[in-house]
């Protein structure tokens, strides 16, 4: 039931993310003859478009900020609302708490990273074109990575700042210094902004638009790592807190 | 711990910075019955709740409530399966309606009563489809109190139970703990409204500036507070009237004015041997008590 609660909690968010997800998927595929020729250099091809407007451009700069907001909430916001008191005295762990909202949040941002997945190969054949799947499946799992990190970001901000703009401000800000950090040589392949879009990694073919090698495994092992520790910490953190 | 005490905290305590909410509190709250927490604003009633129900890290001392341990994260929360709350802003999930928030808090309680449940719902009249954003305050009271019920909880505890509600709301209310604790609930609450408290409780511990200042029961306070007034010729001795039992000894004139809590017969004796020419001997309230102590405190 903590999970029903924390499903409650994000539902609107959610449902509206995944709306523009998907209606901005939709209205990419089905207007991209219009679309293709604004490009500079000539029309890209209908891969290369798609890499380009959405699992490079618009559609997943969009994505990272709407997990950043998915990851906004928790028990330091129901104080602001009142109902901290109600869920403090369920006979719960506050550990159990933590761990609710954040399945809940992942879940949601894995279904966000899966939307262009289900969305563009399957309308891609109405406009005579078409998309592999294993493509957009890969892209999916990249998303999800680099969403998880976003999502944890945002989460531990939310767990140490209560206002209502604070902890998404904050989170935003976090996000921009380590886009900034790991832009630097010595640590751009745990940049989750190229990693999700492949660009200039040795997995992705800028010229074709695909991903013909395989995925870097360490980097989002390193990432998902750092994401549990922040995860911890968003716990340990909560155990400690008054309300 | 006593096995009649569902609460007893030892020397409890909790600073914010340098300032002190709750200091060395030694606290009793006995079994079956109706124990009124009374302070003014910002005495330290709220900070001592959420210490008990492990909502907020006391800095020093050691509480147990229904024998478990408020300190130990695991104890306290056996402990709250069997303790219910009512929070003082009574706000409760606003995006749900009143049937999913009672099905959600349902699913946390093995024991809850559905007939219970049900029997409330319709005696409150809440309307199950109804979200929770939408209901008034006194309506919002009422769920808060009936998910608190339904669980057949030992202890019932309540923060400001009637604040903010119009009397119709506060009547039914303080009927409703009444009844829970004629089925053998322990209740305790906290107020800074002293007939509410003087109407239903059975014991009364009075908090101020972080201190536990009074801990009597009602009953024995009708019995044996009383105010003597007293009337003398010449200026009254006030040191004469420093007897065991004599909580406050005024002088305003050439009349003395003594609140005791007991030997008010010592001091009617002590009156009369020093010449006193009126002497006035009346029952007192609790907001006499409580003043009077508030004020010596201060």
């Amino acid at each position: 039931m903590l999970c029903y609660k924390a499903w409650r909690e994000s539902q609107t968010r959610f449902v509206l993310s995944a709306l523009t997800i998907a209606g901005l998927c939709v209205l990419f595929v089905l207007f991209q003859n219009e679309a293709r020729t604004g490009f500079d250099g000539g029309p890209p091809t209908y891969v290369g478009y798609i890499w380009r407007i959405v699992y490079k451009g618009y559609v997943r700069e969009l994505y990272v900020l709407l997990v950043l907001l998915l990851g906004v909430g928790g028990l330091v916001r129901e104080r602001a609302y009142g109902t901290a008191g109600f869920t403090l005295a369920l006979p719960v762990s506050r550990w159990r708490l933590v761990a609710a909202r954040a399945v809940i949040g992942l879940s949601q941002a894995a279904i966000l990273s899966l939307l262009p997945a289900l969305v563009i190969p399957v309308l891609s054949p109405f406009v005579q074109e078409s998309y592999p799947w294993t493509q957009a499946i890969q892209f999916s799992l990249l998303w999800t990575v680099g969403g998880t990190l976003v999502f944890a970001m945002a989460f531990l901000a939310s767990v140490i700042f209560g206002g209502e703009y604070s902890a998404p401000v904050v989170a935003f800000v976090v996000l921009l210094v380590y886009s900034a950090i790991a832009d630097m040589p010595m640590l751009d392949r745990f940049d989750i902004h190229d990693m999700m879009s492949g660009t200039g990694t040795p997995y992705f073919r800028l010229d074709a638009s695909l991903i013909t090698g395989p995925l870097p495994w360490m980097a989002i092992a390193v990432i998902l790592l750092v994401s549990c520790c922040m995860f911890v910490l968003a716990g340990r953190i909560t155990q400690a807190q008054d309300f | 711990m006593g096995s009649d005490c569902v609460i007893e905290t030892h020397e409890l305590g909790k600073n914010y910075g340098r300032f002190e909410a709750v200091h060395a509190l030694n606290l009793r709250v006995s079994r079956q019955q109706i124990t009124g927490f009374l302070g003014r604003n910002g005495a330290g009633k709220s900070t001592t709740i959420k210490m008990l129900l492990g909502m907020t890290h006391p800095t020093a001392g050691t509480g147990r409530v229904l024998g478990r341990s408020i300190t130990d994260s695991v104890e306290n929360r056996e402990m709250r399966r069997e303790v219910a709350y009512v929070g003082e802003d009574k706000q409760l999930y606003a995006y749900m309606t009143v049937e999913q928030l009672i099905r959600f808090t349902r699913s946390f309680y093995p024991d809850w009563q559905n007939d219970v449940a049900q029997h409330l719902r319709k005696q409150y009249q809440l309307p199950q489809n109804r979200k929770v954003r939408a209901l008034s305050k006194g309506m919002r009271t009422k769920l808060a109190l009936l998910l608190a019920l339904a669980r057949k909880p030992a202890l019932l505890i309540l923060d400001e139970p009637t604040e903010g509600l119009d009397p119709v709301s506060i009547e039914e209310l303080l009927h409703a703990l009444v009844a829970a604790a004629s089925e053998g609930m322990t209740v305790f609450f906290s107020s800074h409204q002293i007939s509410e408290v003087e109407r239903i409780a059975d014991r009364v511990c009075i908090i101020d500036h972080g201190r536990l200042v009074a801990d009597l029961s009602l009953d024995q306070m009708r019995q044996d507070y009383r105010r003597i007034t007293l009337g003398f010729a010449t200026q009254p001795p006030a040191n004469e009237f420093k007897i065991h039992g004599v909580q406050q000894v005024k002088i305003v004139g050439r009349q003395v004015i003594v609140l005791a809590r007991e030997n008010s017969d010592v001091v009617v004796e002590c009156a009369h041997s020093l010449g006193a020419v009126s002497v006035d001997v009346a029952p007192i309230g609790l907001r006499d008590v409580f003043l009077e102590t508030v004020k010596e405190e201060t």
